[in-house]
């Protein structure tokens, strides 16, 4: 889920930060620029983790600034395509679901990618039609997906005024696998037939493991 | 017209303030300079100072640092120890994992079969059902519980009673510092992560 980069930058430290300790006004300067921000194919950016190497100290004609290359390294969230997270929904509509990590918000859950005999209640809920037992998905459950890719959409030049607010990463997730889904509904998760996307092939097998579960093991669904 | 053209102009600030992109040029040096797993990007934020307890706002800890730091406080990596993490590597190199699935057995702590067969690829095609068994079974005994899944623990420790019994070896000293050099040792050799 979280990975290091190491970065190069050029950085121009501000007169009113000189009487910091380098180190310190250059870290200062660095979080300001790069936290919370999305770079494109590294991620989102978590956290500074550590500066290697900090060269020059020039100062340009006209200027009352001095100017560093820094070599430091980030913490970049970036989970790899085929990843097992787990997360909560944030909203949920006709076309999928939008689970959220809290710091994270934009992954989208596509409707295709729900597993298969799912339907849209009028209430506003997804339900899994699990051979004639439905397992609703929950405002607040915690559900295991896995990452299906990741996109760093370019910047639009122009939105509409009431437009949803620009999502510079988003991730696709899907819960059509095994053990995916609502937490509380994993258990009841058995193989089946319908779903077309499992990694490995059922017909004819029978799992020794699951022969014996019931879904009362399921605590709330 | 003029109206509209100020009030589109200020929504699209707005819009741009919320969200901004870095249009400055940076230079990479290393995209991936090493996977961290859960636990030591959680260990990185408590050596910072992010706690739970009201004494974080005096912290150096920004806000959308401490948002990361809540989600992993409630995930399987706030219980864990450096030394548990290497014993669990240490464990599983007889089952010939990926790196990556090591990564995210270690970020969810799958405490049953069905939870482990969506990290695992082919799992049918490369591991036995009795090895998965034993997989399971070391996970739960290695990686401590998050203490969130009910009911799933005392199962599968029913099921150990019935093998034997996983030899105790004395965990290494944790090392102080130099956390991401560690993680790449251990799981160094292994095959690399071509899902990337």
């Amino acid at each position: 889920m979280f990975f290091l980069s190491l970065i190069k930058h050029t950085l121009r430290l501000p007169p009113h930060l000189l009487n910091l300790p380098l180190d310190q006004a250059i870290k200062g300067e660095l979080e300001t620029l790069f936290l919370d921000k999305v770079i494109a194919n590294l991620g989102l950016c978590v956290s500074v983790y550590d500066i290697r190497n900090i060269d020059g100290g020039f100062i340009f004609p006209g200027d009352g600034a001095s100017t560093f290359t820094v070599n430091f390294r980030l913490i970049m969230f970036r989970p790899f395509v085929g990843e097992v997270l787990s997360g909560e929904v944030e909203e949920s509509d006709a076309k999928g679901l939008r689970l959220s990590l809290g710091f994270f918000k934009d992954i989208t859950l596509p409707a295709h990618l729900l597993p298969n005999p799912s339907k849209f209640g009028e209430d506003g809920k997804w339900t899994w039609d699990f051979n004639g037992t439905e397992l609703p998905i929950e405002k607040e459950d915690e559900i295991r997906f896995k990452v299906n890719s990741i996109r760093y959409p370019p910047i639009p030049v122009e939105q509409e005024k009431d437009a949803k607010p620009f999502a510079p990463m988003v991730i696709t997730a899907s819960i059509d696998f095994d053990g995916l889904g609502p937490i509380s509904c994993v258990y009841a998760n058995v193989t089946t037939n319908t779903s077309n996307e499992h990694l490995f092939s059922l017909e004819g097998e029978s799992f020794g493991f699951f022969d014996g579960v019931t879904l009362s093991k399921a605590c709330k669904c | 017209m003029g109206l509209f053209g100020i009030f589109l102009i200020y929504g699209l600030s707005l819009l741009v303030c919320k969200v901004f992109i870095l249009r400055i040029y940076i230079y990479r040096l290393q995209t991936n300079a090493g996977a961290l797993t859960n636990f030591e990007v959680l260990d990185f934020l408590r050596s910072r100072g992010a706690s739970t307890d009201p004494t974080r706002v005096i912290a150096s800890v920004a806000q959308s640092e401490f948002q990361v730091y809540d989600y992993l406080v409630q995930s399987a990596a706030c219980n864990q120890t450096r030394e548990s993490i290497n014993e669990f590597l240490r464990c599983c190199e007889k089952f010939d994992l990926a790196k990556a699935e090591k990564i995210n057995i270690i970020n969810i702590r799958p405490a049953s079969q069905v939870e482990i067969d969506p990290i695992i690829e082919d799992c049918e095609k490369r591991i036995h059902n009795d090895e998965v068994e034993d997989l399971v079974n070391m996970i739960v005994e290695v990686l401590p519980s998050s203490g969130k899944t009910g009911g799933t623990d005392e199962e599968t420790v029913e099921a150990v009673a019935d093998q034997e019994p996983m030899e105790v070896v004395l965990p290494p000293e944790g090392k102080p510092g130099g956390t991401d050099e560690e993680t790449k040792e251990t799981v160094a050799g292994q095959d690399p992560i071509d899902t990337i």
